[in-house]
């Protein structure tokens, strides 16, 4: 639920020595993403997205890191992070997938899909395996309901899935 | 009434006239060489307001859902003032049923990249920014190598063919939403542009007025600016040659539904898929000629006709014509986005609405107590009358609070809490027989109703 608060201000944050925003990191956005927008603020969501395609999940460091960047409160961007759905504050498995369970979607079997893949796993959605592969969620429609049922895994789209082949496509993921 | 020809699917092979099979990428030659980019080459011949009087003429509905009158809304922005003005595009697409920008953004990203253009230079706008849904992985690539092409040939960036607006050079970027439905809404929208959460904003001001970065925005969706380009090529009489146009008893200067629109249709359907089809189309016609019928052993119980804020038509709708005036007639909210989810007769309509609830549960931005605590409850009480646990006063518990809670009752931000509202309303309303065989006779007793709850 997006409007679910963050942590309280007394949490302690794991450290790194290296900056996980680089200075070629920043090179980059001063270049690319900054001149598109009045605001630095603006660039909010696209360093949250590199930040995540690099590392996966957004580190509180890397939180604190990019508000300085943007020259705004750590709390600013931790707010926009922890509102958005795709952003991982923790980390997950290498393997993301999410199952949409929205109403083309369970009309046309999601249920069945879901069920398979939590046996299978051995994990029940916004769980991890324990050799941190795959995290299991649920998701709410992907724009793909013509081909329902589907489900995103990391950045790509499966449509039409049938139990089946979802099973071969799950042991294809190493 | 049937389209003669393709419009937005001109490029897009589609049923009847191509197959899905063969759709491919539609780069800047394929797409000039097929007559594109001729709508704005004529529209930068004109001067800026007389390209908004032809989409005003043209009376063309916007197609993100609200159906609000692209060219009135153009109109809308103030006198240019030196600063700076902006576009926003709506590619949110994040309701469930709705997937048709998607083929735009998929196959023929030009077209949109022409529209762009156009209500660049009629409206004064300088950037535009393509607000897309994060899950479109895909289509934002697509979308990034079109937009690459269309610098190339000058069309935005330094040089361009559109001159300098706003002393500025007009630029189009693609910017990446994150996986919440509430960045839909146009105003949810400029939050996030601006790197904030997305809350909706309180309006007036509207957006036309102060809208992305405090500046003078349009904001319209993708299938909107899409029609602009074939509009100012061919003319507004021959886009209000389709569609079913005013219907009967509505007065000359309302909103009428013209033109070519795409269906995205899903659900218990042969061939499910995104469709073009005028307005007007029935409910039928579009099952049974594009999408090959019910399934095998299925029989039509109900269709939500636009993305599930819409609300449900009954086994009797079958044949309900499909333009913007549907919602009073057939007692739902409107068209919305033309996504329509098709359910056969073994459709549990508690399930559809429990599901439906839940979604809205989940994405309520949680600004608005109504709407934060009322989807939650609704999602709640359904669950319970699924599970066998309901009583009759949950009906009318759940028809109290539909009635309650949203931007038309007044009561809320954004419309998000209506469309929660009118899907439960209209689902338990049109089944209300199927809700009351589920529940407990049992009735508390003061129940809601009788104490004047609603
Ligand atoms: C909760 C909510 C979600 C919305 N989601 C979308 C969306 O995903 N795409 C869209 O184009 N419009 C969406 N809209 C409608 C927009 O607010 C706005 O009306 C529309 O983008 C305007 O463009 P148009 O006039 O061209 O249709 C949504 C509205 C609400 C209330
Ligand atoms: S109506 Fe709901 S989604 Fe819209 S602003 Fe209020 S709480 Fe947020
Ligand atoms: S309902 Fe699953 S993709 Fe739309």
């Amino acid at each position: 639920m997006a409007w679910i608060a963050k942590n309280s201000a007394g949490t302690q944050i794991e450290r790194r020595e290296q900056p996980y925003l680089t200075d070629e990191l920043k090179a980059k956005f001063e270049a690319e993403v900054l001149p598109r927008y009045p605001t630095r603020l603006a660039a909010t969501l696209p360093v949250l997205h590199e930040l995540q395609h690099r590392y996966h999940y957004i580190p509180y460091q890397a939180i604190e890191e990019a508000a300085a960047f943007l020259g705004v409160a750590p709390a600013q961007v931790l707010d926009t992070a922890s509102f958005y759905e795709e952003f991982w504050l923790e980390p997950k498995g290498k393997y993301l997938i999410m199952v949409c369970q929205s109403l083309s979607c369970e009309l046309l079997g999601h249920g069945s899909l879901l069920e398979k893949i939590k046996s299978k796993l051995g994990i029940a959605p916004g769980q991890t395996t324990p050799d941190g592969r795959f995290t299991l969620m649920t998701a709410e429609c992907l724009g793909s309901c013509g081909t329902a049922p589907c489900a995103l895994v990391n950045e790509t789209l499966y449509e039409n899935i049938s139990v089946d082949n979802f099973d071969r496509v799950l042991d294809s993921l190493q | 009434m049937a389209l003669s020809e393709p419009v937005l699917v001109k490029r897009i092979p589609t049923p009847p006239w191509g197959d899905p099979a063969d759709r491919k990428y539609v780069g800047y030659d394929h797409f000039t060489a097929t007559g594109g980019y001729a709508g704005l080459k004529k529209s930068l011949g004109m001067a800026p307001k007389a390209v908004v009087d032809v989409v005003k003429d043209a009376e063309l509905r916007g197609r993100g859902g609200a159906g609000f009158p692209a060219g009135m809304k153009w109109s809308f922005l103030p006198p240019e003032d030196g600063g700076r003005r902006f576009l926003t595009v709506n590619a949110d697409e994040s309701e469930p049923g709705t997937f048709k920008d998607r083929l735009l953004l998929d196959f023929d990203p030009h077209l949109l990249l022409e529209g762009i253009a156009i209500s660049m230079h009629a409206c004064r706008l300088d950037t535009a920014y393509i607000y897309i849904r994060g899950e479109y992985h895909h289509q934002a690539k697509t979308l990034q190598k079109a937009i690459d092409e269309a610098y190339a040939h000058k069309i935005f960036g330094p040089d361009s063919i559109l001159g300098l607006i706003n002393n500025f050079w007009p630029q189009c970027y693609v910017h990446r939403g994150a996986g919440a439905y509430i960045c839909g809404e146009e105003t949810g929208l400029l939050e996030s542009l601006e790197g904030k959460r997305g809350w909706p904003r309180i309006k007036p001001p509207f957006p036309a007025v102060a809208g992305a970065f405090a500046r003078p925005t349009i904001i319209n969706n993708v299938e909107t600016l899409a029609m602009v380009g074939p509009i100012m090529e061919r003319g507004a009489a021959w886009f209000k040659s389709m569609g079913k146009g005013r219907s009967e008893g509505v007065p000359p200067t309302a909103p009428a539904s013209f033109g070519p629109k795409l269906f995205g249709v899903s659900g218990h359907v042969q061939r499910p898929g995104v469709y073009e089809e005028e307005l007007g189309i029935k409910l039928s016609t579009l099952i049974d000629k594009y999408c090959g019928g019910m399934r095998p052993g299925s029989k039509f119980k109900a269709a939500i006709p636009g993305g599930i804020s819409m609300g449900v038509l009954g086994p009797d709708q079958w044949d309900a014509e499909l333009d913007f005036d549907i919602g009073k007639k057939y007692s739902c909210l409107g068209l919305g986005t033309a996504g329509v989810i098709v359910m056969d007769q073994h459709t549990d309509m508690v399930a559809v609405a429990r599901n439906i609830a839940r979604f809205f549960a989940h994405e309520s931005c949680g600004q608005c107590t109504p709407c934060r605590e009322g989807t939650g409850w609704m999602y709640k009480i359904l669950s319970r009358i699924e599970a066998g646990g309901g009583t009759l006063d949950d009906l009318d518990l759940l028809l109290e609070l539909s009635g309650s809670m949203g931007a038309l009752p007044g009561t809320t931000i954004c419309g998000l809490a209506d469309g929660a509202n009118w899907a439960v309303r209209t689902i338990l309303n049109k089944f209300w027989a199927e809700f009351e065989a589920r529940v407990s006779q049992r009735r508390s007793k003061v129940s809601l109703a009788a104490a004047g709850g609603r």
